[in-house]
């Protein structure tokens, strides 16, 4: 149907996925069957678990909001009822799943959401296992943000004056899935099947009594959070933002494809998000890019709109009452709402009309598109997680809307504040900035008048201001700017400076990272990416200090064999006590060469021994750090019985080039570097690139 | 227990309510504590023993030792190390336990010097794609060692890489000894040692992954050829690595030597070798104004693009010798912490083996021909791996079958077929260690410790004379 089903493209490898794919698209709402069918095969398939994960992953991103709670009903069936390894593929980006989801959302389907991450704290009712669905760490990042997002709308609230309100006060596309079921099978519907009694059905009476009756203004403040309200900026929370409204645009970009000031316009929004996510935009500066994310939010498309098949008449005509401002929607019409009839594709918000109606006449430039397509064809990886995030979206495009995107690309290469305001202020983004409290904009109004466009100046420099200069566009892994090496004159290398003491020198390490850990006394910058990195650290201690106080964590532990020369080679380094979710999924995906010793078998319940049926030694299960559960590794089933992996492939395989074909492949991995027949040939005729030639290696000693 | 039919008096099994002892273990008694209070740039310096408990826990200021920093109000347990908590700032440290000796100095002038090295490579790394390659040289107990510790330390707690490579067969790093190990250090050091190496389950540290090569004697020049095959193969891998890591290549090369490298009579021949491989471009010569001067002379003269710089620095005040008795607990621990664990308490699994099921070769003692001058290339093609016990005294290496005399040794596997030739096996890095437990003649079996419950498939095995056997490992 849409033209963002990223059909064939994210599975590449697996007939499972793609049809896993073809059968989510199919979910239009809470159905049991479909969901439990769903969840069948991903039971069924768990070798193919990281290909469905992110097919599911994916889909919950990029369908249309009205689909989004099913998909995610999926994802808390499979990891509900089938567990391992789906809780570590899917929770690995749980945050970003759910988080976007839950920015485009109406109000009802938030509170769906929130009892659904209820349950993912606690343990599977009736299960044997009583660990959560999902690991504290992974769920406590989404309730912050959820709580600092809805503190703030409430704040932001208060100090609105004259609010001009979304109009529309209910999401009709919900018309009573669970409220008021339009078909009979309520009583199967997907939470009830799942466990009989599970928190996970969000019926309205839920928060009815417990709380004020949810008024509409509360759904879309979440965008519209006041800086003024709010003395630090959350910047996952600001990030989930910016990638909500660039799922957003990519939505609506998929809608009207040849609409350039979407395109451009995505463009910049990407590059905020990279300047962001770099970490190297200042606290202050991090309000003023709040500020302009809440009011581009303002103002962007509504993605709801795009995904739906063309329509005969405009939807706001069938409910011309909705088109009145409607400051406060009184209790009674809320729940009113929850009855209306209407047609299950009616959008309840509408986007600003100009900003889709717009077009730009499609650039054909027949080469122009080869390089992209040659990228995409080559399954190499996209620079940045939003492209990747993009990518699906731009293989199911036909060649004009390849080429605008192209075109958009490669017209502004380089990633600089310049650029960024430039590509901004192109796209329509900034001349479309209202002039005065942004933040009052929900998302959602329709009725906004035509934006001023007094302010474009203005706000011109303040995002100049604000931005950092010139800089890298590629975030890396590992952090461009050495900790604590801000002001530091080059010390040349001789004897006579080996002399003087430096202060400067243990300021670095000192002063200059005041943000200690207590328990280990690392030390991290006082910088927004230093502290996210002390907070990952915290979270490591915590998390291997719960592991350590399980009894069962230290059975069967064992060192492991050392790595070999072309795994070492290949092993991405990095710190797992400060590692990023990307880092880790990095070196699994390298841990995954590794092969037979990687294989495993899920330990049966109660079952902490097997004997290999073919060295009849003894297996032993252990606690696998990524599968985050009991596991005989190195194991497979053998004619239906367990034995170790190896000992199987030893039997298959007699041994081959052993050793020497590491060795070959190391050498192959350069190809210059040649090794001669004696242990006397040098290697060293190699230069270093000349590194302290600069700094005085040339200096005589002395 | 992991091992059925061990008895293990007191060994790997650690209760986890005792994390601060590692180890040999200690009574847990109360310990006489006591304050001392370190004026800024000074230094406590001590020298612990490996049964006793020592340890520091700081309660005031900053202090660190060999560049890692002591979080405030931990206790860092340090039986058998000798070393010096050194402060920049002053503070006020907890002392708990008895050392051999124990005091502290204000003669920490080294500590400027190394400090300042660490500025330097820190200058060499900023901006530049490719980092520092640093050999550090001189004398045993010059603190070379300890140098190079605080050097990665630094480096680390700047958001470095650090690469080092360990090239004394003495004393492990993340291996036992005989080890030759290179390493990429990305997460902070630890106070008391390299860290851990991989394992499963959780650990208290992150772990870090070595890549390991095996010279199963007691000093480079007993086989100097060999030392130098496996320097080329290493300095390959190394160099190999840095290019797939921009940070690591950045961060660049620290090299430890032992001292017994620095031959005048062979003209630095080794040393030469591991310039010429690792492409050096700074050498550090620590204690020793004869071995800065030759090295001087030799590398600073060359023309500007090949000049290598060489710095001289004095040998620490608190740098003490190790003698042979301390060595050789140093070495049993490292064994022993290779199968057991330390902090961590690991499970080693045993393997029983029918003889006849075993290849294993003897790195042959040096005595036998350690004179010969080259060794290797064009005897290559002569060698049959089938002929057991060949007497050529060219070859480094004989098959033989198991025997009592292997008992208690430790067997290097290798990542490279059982009939490999000699250069093959020389050069190829190790899976692992098996420790000998017991060789059954009669039942023609041999029972083996291993870290790991997975067998090793047909690999090489070398059986090395150097460490000397550790008997009290299982009984
Ligand atoms: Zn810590
Ligand atoms: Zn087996």
């Amino acid at each position: 149907m849409s033209a963002l089903s990223p059909r064939g493209s994210i599975s590449g490898t697996s007939d499972v996925a793609v049809d896993f794919e073809d059968s989510l698209r199919d979910l239009s709402r809470n159905d049991r069957y479909e969901i439990g069918n769903l969840t069948s095969i991903a039971r069924e398939y768990t070798e193919y678990a990281q290909a469905i994960s992110r097919v599911l992953e994916n889909h919950i991103k990029t369908t249309a909001p009205n689909k989004k709670l099913p998909a995610l009903y999926v994802l808390d069936s499979i990891v509900k009822n089938v567990g391992t390894p789906y809780t570590v593929y899917l929770g690995r980006n749980l945050y970003s799943t759910f988080m976007e989801a839950y920015t485009l959302v109406d109000g009802m389907t938030r509170r769906a959401m929130d009892s659904l991450l209820k349950t993912w704290k606690e343990p599977v009712p009736g299960s044997m296992d009583h660990r959560p669905v999902f690991p504290p760490e992974i769920v406590r990042p989404i309730e912050n943000a959820l709580i600092k997002a809805k503190t703030a709308a409430l704040q932001n609230q208060r100090q609105v004056q004259q609010p001009p309100y979304r109009s529309t006060p209910t999401p009709p596309q919900y018309n009573g899935q669970y409220a008021v079921p339009p078909t009979p099978n309520q009583h199967e519907q997907y939470p009830q099947y799942v466990y009989g009694n599970s928190q996970a059905a969000p019926p309205q009476q839920q928060w009815q009594p417990a709380m004020p009756p949810p008024t509409p203004q509360q759904q879309p403040p979440f965008l519209s959070l006041n800086p003024a309200a709010r003395p630090m900026i959350d910047v996952s929370t600001l990030r989930a933002d910016i990638s909500a409204l660039i799922s957003r645009l990519q939505m609506a970009f998929a809608a009207s494809p040849s609409d350039q000031g979407l395109i451009t316009q995505l463009h910049a929004l990407l590059k905020l998000k990279q300047v962001v996510d770099s970490g190297a935009v200042p606290d202050a500066a991090l309000q003023e890019v709040r500020t302009k994310v809440t009011a581009l939010a303002a103002v962007a498309p509504d993605p709801r709109r795009s995904p739906q098949p063309p329509v005969p008449t405009p939807q706001w005509q069938a409910t011309p009452a909705m088109q009145q401002p409607a400051p406060y929607q009184p209790p009674a019409s809320v729940s009113q709402a929850y009855q209306y009839p209407g047609s299950g594709t009616l959008p309840f918000a509408q986007p600003a009309a100009s900003m889709l109606n717009h077009t730009a006449p499609p650039l054909l430039a027949p080469n122009a598109l080869n390089g992209l397509q040659a990228l995409l064809a080559n399954g190499q990886k996209p620079s940045t997680p939003q492209m990747r995030t993009a990518v699906p979206a731009l293989q199911n495009m036909p060649h004009t809307q390849l080429n605008n995107v192209q075109n958009n690309i490669t017209a502004a290469p380089t990633s600089n504040t310049a650029d960024l305001l430039a590509a901004l202020s192109k796209s329509g983004v900034l001349s479309s900035l209202p002039s005065t409290t942004p933040q009052t904009a929900p998302a959602q109004n329709s009725t906004l008048p035509p934006p001023n466009t007094s302010s474009t100046t203005s706000l011109l420099a303040s995002l100049q201001s604000i931005l950092p200069p010139s800089q890298n566009s590629t975030p890396t892994t590992h952090a461009a700017q050495p900790a604590g090496t801000q002001s530091k004159a080059a010390i040349p290398i001789s004897n006579s400076a080996l002399k003087t003491f430096r202060p400067e020198l243990v300021q670095a390490l000192y002063d200059n990272q005041p943000n200690q850990c207590s328990t280990c006394g690392r030390r991290f910058l006082a910088t927004e990416e230093g502290r996210a990195k002390k907070q990952r650290h915290l979270d490591w201690h915590f998390r291997t200090n719960q592991r350590l106080a399980d009894p069962n964590a230290s059975r069967g532990q064992h060192r492991q064999w050392f790595l070999d020369e072309v795994e070492w080679i290949s092993i991405p380094e990095f710190d797992p006590s400060t590692a990023s979710a990307a880092d880790t999924t990095a070196a699994a995906t390298v841990q995954k060469k590794r092969g037979a010793q990687d294989q495993y078998i899920r330990a049966p319940a109660g079952i902490t021994r097997l004997t290999c049926t073919v060295c009849q030694e003894e297996m032993k299960s252990s606690y696998s750090e990524e599968l985050q559960d009991w596991v005989f590794t190195n194991a497979v089933y053998y004619n239906g019985k367990p034995a170790h992996a190896t000992c199987v492939e030893e039997m298959k395989k007699p041994w081959g080039g052993g050793g020497g074909g590491s060795l070959a492949a190391a050498l192959s991995m350069t190809g210059q570097r040649q090794r001669s027949a004696t242990p006397e040939s040098s290697l060293g005729k190699r230069k270093a690139e000349g590194t302290l030639a600069g700094n005085g290696a040339r200096l005589k000693t002395g | 227990m992991a091992l059925p039919g061990f008895n293990l008096p007191g060994l790997g099994i650690r209760s986890t309510s005792t994390p601060q002892v590692t180890g040999t273990s200690a009574p847990d008694v109360e310990q006489p504590s006591r304050r001392e209070e370190l004026a800024p740039q000074s230094e406590w310096r001590f020298e612990a023993g490996f049964i006793q408990s020592y340890s520091v826990r700081l309660v005031s200021g900053h202090a660190e030792l060999f560049g890692v920093e002591l979080a405030q109000n931990q206790t860092h347990n340090l039986s058998g190390l000798k070393g010096a908590v050194f402060t920049w700032q002053g503070c006020e440290l907890e002392v708990i336990g008895e050392a051999e000796s124990e005091y502290s100095a204000q003669e920490t002038e080294y500590a400027t010097e190394w400090i300042n090295l660490h500025g330097m490579l820190e200058s060499a790394r900023d901006g530049a794609s490719e980092g520092p390659r640093v050999l550090v040289v001189g004398p045993d107990s010059t603190g070379k060692s300890s140098m190079v510790r605080s050097l990665a330390a630094w480096a680390v707690r700047q958001g470095r890489a650090p690469t080092v490579v360990h090239l004394d067969p003495r004393e492990g790093l993340l291996a036992p000894p005989s080890s030759l190990t290179a390493v990429t250090i990305v997460s902070q050091m630890e106070v008391d040692g390299w860290g851990i190496s991989p394992m499963t389950g959780p650990s208290l540290q992150p772990v870090r992954s070595p890549l390991v090569y095996h010279f199963p004697y007691a000093t480079p020049s007993e086989r100097p050829n060999a030392f130098k095959a496996i320097v080329t193969r290493s300095a390959l891998t190394t160099l190999n690595k840095l290019e797939e890591d921009p940070l690591a290549k950045q961060s660049g090369i620290i090299i430890d030597t032992p001292g017994g490298l620095n031959d005048p009579k062979s003209n630095y021949d080794m040393i030469h070798h591991i310039i010429s491989e690792f492409s050096i471009n700074l050498v550090v010569a620590l204690g020793s104004e004869r071995l800065y001067n030759d090295l001087n002379r030799r590398y600073t003269s060359k023309s500007p693009e090949d000049a290598i710089a060489v710095l001289k620095l004095a040998k620490p005040g608190g740098a003490v010798e190790r003698d042979n008795a301390y060595m050789k607990q140093l070495r049993a621990r490292q064994v022993r912490q290779y199968f057991f664990g330390s902090k961590e308490s690991l499970n080693p699994h045993s393997h029983s083996i029918p003889t006849n099921d075993l290849t294993i070769y003897r790195a042959k003692p040096a005595s036998s021909d350690a004179a010969l001058p080259s060794f290797g290339a064009e005897d290559e093609d002569d060698y049959d791996p089938a002929a057991t016990s060949t007497s050529s005294s060219n070859t480094m290496y004989e098959k033989v079958a198991p025997s009592l005399a292997m008992t208690g040794a430790l067997i290097a596997i290798k990542f490279c077929s059982s009939n490999s030739e000699e250069a093959t096996i020389r050069d190829s890095a190790i899976m692992g260690y098996l420790y000998v437990a017991d060789v059954d003649e009669a039942r023609k079996k041999v029972r083996f410790l291993a870290p790991h419950p997975q067998r090793w498939g047909d690999r090489a095995l070398v059986w090395g004379t150097w460490p000397e056997a550790a008997a009290d490992l299982v009984r």
